[in-house]
């Protein structure tokens, strides 16, 4: 579970303040599937970079499995990102000089696992996006759609609590961004893997089983279909 | 897996990374180039100077040192000589008469030191004989005594192959003395100086006009030259009344030249460390600068920053492990051919000769150079990645996604 109690974030940009989040409550529990949705420059990224760890809070507190994270150090942080929080970046952000199968094994090698395990879960996590004809391509040679169902594929290799994703169709066709939709909501459904992911295209808001609205930093409406 | 990310890493960027590895390579080029050059000078102006007239050990009377007095002749000469002869590490002795001279001719006057001197055994000795210009070592003469003169002191004397030259001096009774000889030769080492205040005649002429019946120096060459110390003090036990020194003493000046020369080499390598390592953390840097939004992902989703570290130093020691072998083997190869072939600098012969050196230099390099030259340039790129590998730590995962 995360739990996020009144999340203030402040940026001083030079002698501007901006106020990103102005109190934000949220708590997102195992195996939901929930969209984060709102404006651009409302504050989701910011929201959900707090959430994940990568960024802190000016004020309040975020639980993550147990663990308030503000007590962790540096490399603690880093390490429990490794184990409890998948990550999908708008622009796919793979390793660009390895495969499509070094990127998913990636986090497992950081994680110690051993060599069998690495290569079984590679190539059941491939194939559930569909690319297992496509594991030795580097993402340079593939199209965008493919790179981010690796990328998904990479953010749950570590078999983390969740999976954040930020705007993770942004960069998508629709026939992509559809394709993407049904990979992920079949995960939810037949692994119960949990799904937060931000975005502002209606498709996508349309097939969401939660979806917490923000605006100006400020929750407007959390509805859970 | 870091290893291999970081060495796929390098060939992200060919181009760069080329470039640093051929600049990182004809730096150790150049610098082994340089040393060897240096290296290969001063063991050639020592080994002149041993050939031509220091030879590895020296026997004088300890009198003859401070006074040099015609009549301090050597005078344990016989049981030096046998001494010296049955030796195993002995390859040439050589005993000489060295008498301070007026010398002149019908075109000039010089003052000279006359070298009578036994010409099979100063063979065995000096290259004096391999430095003539018709090769006769005072060995055929008709009438008068033969004298051999440099070309120098031709020039200076006026004189050529056939003038008589006479010579006088004090002999060994105070009574003034004078001895007419005839050029048959002339000579030409590779050290000007030398060649200016020295000529060559037979022992036994320079006795018969000197009256001196000995000899004032015993020169030694022995087949192992590192023993030089270890015979020199063998003969000091057998003899303790002569003075007995080796080449470092009697020529202290080849012994400095070598110390300044490593001043040198370290100056020089310091220079091309310093230029290497700047190389390295422009190279870096650019390519941490460039990568900041990958490598915050991979600090996002689990990487930490020690192995980031390790993975920019990786790309470093990587780039060096494939310059400096490279490097080295092109060092090596062209070390080993002007080691045999040499490098020609006959346009510079002049000013060489004047400081005791020829004008074919061959390069020549101590092993445990490659080995120093290839800590330095591994050590100074991972020194000098450390700058840029800190910068990719202080990067906030983030900053850098939100960066398109
Ligand atoms: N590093 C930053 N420095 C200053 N202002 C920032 C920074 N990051 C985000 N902001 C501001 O915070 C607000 C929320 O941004 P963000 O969380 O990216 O919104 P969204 O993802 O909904 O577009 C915006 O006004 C944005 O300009
Ligand atoms: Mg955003």
């Amino acid at each position: 579970m995360i739990q996020a109690s009144n999340i203030h974030k402040t940026y001083n940009d030079g002698k501007v303040k901006v106020h990103a989040l102005r109190g934000i409550d949220v708590e997102i529990k195992e195996g939901e599937f929930t969209a984060i949705v709102g404006p651009s420059g409302s504050g989701k990224t910011t929201l959900l970079n707090i959430v994940g760890g990568l960024d802190t809070p000016t004020l309040g507190e975020v639980h993550i499995s147990d663990t308030n994270i503000a007590q962790l150090s540096e490399n603690e942080l880093i390490d429990f990102r490794l184990n409890h929080i998948g990550f999908v970046f708008q622009s796919y952000n793979l390793i660009p000089v390895l495969t499509a199968k070094e990127n998913v094994e990636f986090l497992m090698l950081l994680q110690k696992r051993d060599e069998e395990e690495r290569n079984e879960r590679t190539t059941k996590l491939l194939k559930a996006v569909g690319l297992e004809d496509q594991i030795n391509k580097k993402p340079n040679e593939m199209s965008g759609g493919q790179q981010q169902r690796v990328a998904v594929a990479r953010a749950l290799a570590s078999k983390p609590d969740f999976v954040l994703a930020d705007e993770p169709t942004a960069n998508l066709d629709s026939k992509s961004t559809a394709n993407l939709l049904d990979i992920m909501l079949r995960l939810n459904e037949e692994e119960n893997i949990t799904f937060v992911f931000s975005t502002h295209d209606q498709r996508v808001i349309d097939r969401a089983k939660r979806v917490i609205t923000v605006e100006d930093g400020k929750i407007l409406s959390d509805e859970t279909r | 897996m870091i290893f291999k990310i970081a060495f796929k890493n390098i060939w992200r960027n060919k181009l760069r990374s080329w470039t640093v590895i051929i600049a990182i390579s004809l730096g150790i080029f150049g610098g082994l180039a340089v040393i060897s050059t240096a290296t290969g000078l001063s063991d050639m102006r020592q080994n002149n100077a041993i050939r031509t007239y220091v030879s590895h050990i020296q026997v004088h009377d300890s009198a003859y040192l401070k006074y040099s007095g015609l009549n301090d002749v050597i005078t344990q000469e016989k049981g030096i000589l046998s001494f010296i002869k049955k030796h195993p590490n002995t390859e040439g002795v050589s005993t000489r008469l060295r008498i301070e001279s007026f010398i002149q001719t019908a075109g000039g006057t010089s003052g000279v030191i006359l070298n009578g001197i036994n010409p099979e055994d100063e063979k065995q000795v000096t290259n004096i004989a391999e430095k003539l210009q018709q090769g006769n070592f005072l060995k055929t003469y008709k009438r008068k005594p033969p004298i051999l003169i440099s070309e120098k002191l031709a020039t200076k004397l006026n004189a050529k192959i056939k003038t008589t030259i006479q010579c006088s001096f004090t002999d060994a009774n105070g009574l003034s003395a004078t001895g007419v000889f005839k050029v048959v030769d002339i000579f030409s080492t590779s050290n000007s100086m030398y060649d200016e205040v020295n000529a060559f005649v037979r022992l036994e002429d320079l006795q018969a006009i000197s009256s001196v019946y000995g000899s004032h120096e015993i020169a030694i060459t022995l087949k192992d030259e590192e023993q030089v110390e270890r015979f020199r003090e063998e003969l000091i036990a057998h003899f303790p009344e002569q003075h007995i020194a080796s080449w470092r003493g009697i020529a202290p000046e080849l012994g400095y030249a070598d110390k300044m020369m490593d001043l040198v080499m370290s100056i020089f390598l310091v220079i091309i460390m310093l230029a290497l390592a700047f190389g390295i953390v422009n190279t870096m840097l650019m390519a941490v600068l460039e990568r900041k939004k990958e490598l915050g992902m991979l600090i996002s989703v689990g990487m930490n920053k020690r192995k980031v570290f390790w993975m920019i130093v990786w790309e470093s020691i990587f780039l060096s492990l494939i310059a400096g072998p490279l490097g080295i083997v092109a060092s090596y190869l062209a070390i080993q051919f002007f080691g045999t072939h040499g490098i020609d600098l006959s346009f510079a012969a002049e000013g060489l000769r004047s400081v005791g050196l020829e004008s074919v230099i061959f390069p020549t390099l101590n092993a445990n150079y490659y080995i120093l030259i290839s800590v330095l340039v591994v050590s100074t790129s991972i020194l000098s990645c450390i700058y840029p590998a800190l910068k990719a730590l202080k990067l906030n995962p983030a900053e850098t996604l939100r960066t398109a």
